[in-house]
């Protein structure tokens, strides 16, 4: 999913443009929802990323062992 | 013929030379090139003096291990700096010449701050010549990620920094997640600068995948700092991709390594700890994001809701008076309906009898027309029926003359006819003709008219007037 590459900075700026357009009254609800459920799964990613170890990256880290 | 000498007599004369030309001792600049402790606690030394790279003066020095054992912490504490190659002193030295072993210092005595200027000095230049290189800064350019979670690691296995860094980022409060891997290389003496650099060059392979580099080392006060003041590898870290972070273990003065370095932290885990605050900064930040969005959410809702309450409250207010005002319309309406229906029907009614009035009038018009018309067709009817019944009855009765005259004629004329017949008749009557003598011949009850049908012996009755008999025939001719 082209969401699990989102980076942390992507996410923060991703997130901070969505709390904009909340705050600014853009949205009506049915978007509001949508956008509440993408900043939702943005902070997800982000709390996975930082919490949850990453396989692949483990994996990285012991092919540099050889 | 010259007057001959021993090597040992002319070394004895040197050594006399000396003794006698140069102060028993004196302070001396030189490089220290060579350094060598042998288990007696002696010091040997190789000094020389360097015109850019060539050496032009060279000398072996020696410290006995009762001096060396005082003046080597003493160095060493003063400098921040170990005594070892590499470094320029000043030295109080006594010229000895041995005549077996040649010429030799014995160092008596050592100035630090000598070296101490002259680190400062080499220092000043080193970070010049890489301000006019323009590339001082370049590493602190670089933007440290947002949280720096792959850490590249400089530092050797075995030291206790390592150690130190390690259990904290693995420690953390929050748990955060990091990752490491340990470039090993030498954190001090002549291999550290080499060594440094090669694993620097390893780390640029994976260049994209790290955050950053952590070049670490635990020690105290004395540790070698000489190499963390060197051109070469600051340079390399001034020119590398990843932001450093140093902490290399020291409370001086910031070795240039840590001036060009991005962040320099006193100590392995003050470099943990950076890591770390770093990463708990984003979660926070990211907990504050969740936080606003959350309120922001619910105020956005709530004021919706508000919104349309006082919709709802608006629409109701609108549609009761809007029904009340139809209401009343429809009352209206129904009245006047009601009141036009009256009038309608009043009208009707009027229309009405003025109707039945013109029709009975009309009718009885028509009535008397009609029956006055009847009774002239009746009489007309009447007139022409006796008309013709009269004339009938004068025809009918004209015939009945004209039968009955035909009917007289013709009955006296038919009396004539039958007059005569009847007398025909009674001249042609069987029984008159009997009686005038013919007889019938029957068979059978069948008058014969004809002799060919009887045969012999049938037998045949003849009829008189008078009566019959029965006879056989007897003969036929």
């Amino acid at each position: 999913m082209a969401t699990k590459k989102v980076t942390y900075n992507e996410a923060v700026s991703e997130i901070e443009e969505i709390l904009e357009k909340i705050e600014s009254e853009e949205l009506d609800v049915d978007e509001l929802t949508e956008k509440v459920k993408r900043v939702s799964v943005l902070l997800k990613i982000c709390k996975d990323k930082l919490l949850k170890t990453n396989e692949q990256v483990e994996q990285i880290l012991k092919e540099m062992e050889e | 013929m010259q007057q001959k000498l021993t090597l040992f007599e002319l070394s004895e004369w040197i050594k006399d030379a000396l003794k006698s030309a140069i102060p028993a001792t004196v302070w001396v600049v030189a490089e220290i090139s060579e350094l060598k402790e042998n288990r007696n606690g002696h010091c040997y030394l190789e000094l020389v003096e360097k015109k850019g790279n060539e050496i032009v003066a060279r000398a072996r020095a020696t410290i006995w291990s009762y001096t060396y054992r005082i003046l080597k912490p003493y160095f060493e504490t003063t400098t921040g700096q170990y005594f070892s190659h590499g470094i320029k002193v000043l030295v109080q030295v006594s010229v000895e010449y041995h005549p077996a072993y040649g010429l030799s210092l014995n160092v008596k005595d050592i100035d630090p701050a000598y070296t101490v200027g002259d680190m400062a000095l080499q220092r000043k230049e080193i970070i010049e010549r890489l301000q006019n290189e323009g590339v001082f800064d370049m590493n602190k350019e670089l933007n440290l990620p947002l949280v720096p979670q792959k850490i590249a690691v400089i530092s050797s296995k075995t030291a206790a920094g390592f150690q130190d860094f390690m259990n904290q980022l693995e420690k953390n409060a929050r748990g955060i997640k990091f990752y490491t891997h340990l470039f090993e290389a030498w954190m001090q003496g002549s291999e550290a600068v080499p060594s440094i650099i090669s694993a620097l060059d390893r780390i640029f392979e994976y260049e994209d995948f790290f955050d950053a580099v952590a070049i670490i080392r635990g020690g105290g006060a004395t540790a070698d700092l000489s190499s963390f003041d060197n051109y070469d590898l600051a340079f390399h870290i001034t020119q590398f991709p990843l932001p450093v972070v140093t902490g290399i273990g020291h409370e001086k003065d910031d070795t240039i390594i840590d001036l060009v370095a991005h962040t320099r932290m006193k100590t392995p885990t003050a470099v943990a700890e950076f890591f770390i605050s770093g990463a708990e900064r984003f979660y926070e930040q990211l907990a504050g994001l969740e936080e606003e969005t959350v309120r922001m959410t619910r105020e956005t809702i709530d004021s919706q809701k508000e919104q349309l309450e006082e919709f709802a409250a608006d629409l109701n207010q609108f549609v009761g008076g809007f029904i009340n005002k139809k209401n009343r319309q429809l009352l209206k309406t129904g009245n006047h309906l009601h009141q036009q229906v009256n009038r309608f029907s009043f009208n009707k009614q009027y229309e009405l009898n003025n109707l039945r009035h013109d029709l009975h009038g009309a009718l009885s018009v028509w009535k008397v027309e009609t029956k006055n018309r009847i009774d002239s067709r009746k009489r007309i009817l009447k007139r022409v029926v006796h008309e013709a019944l009269q004339k009938e009855t004068s025809g009918m009765n004209q015939l009945k003359g004209r039968v009955n005259h035909g009917f007289e004629r013709l009955l006296t004329k038919e009396q004539e006819r039958l007059y005569r017949h009847e007398n025909t008749v009674r001249l042609l009557n069987p029984e008159n003709v009997l009686n005038r003598g013919y007889t019938l011949t029957l068979k059978a009850g069948k008058i014969v008219k004809s002799a060919a049908l009887l045969g012999v012996n049938d037998e045949i009755e003849t009829r008189f007037a008078d009566g019959k008999i029965q006879s056989k025939i007897t003969k036929k001719e």
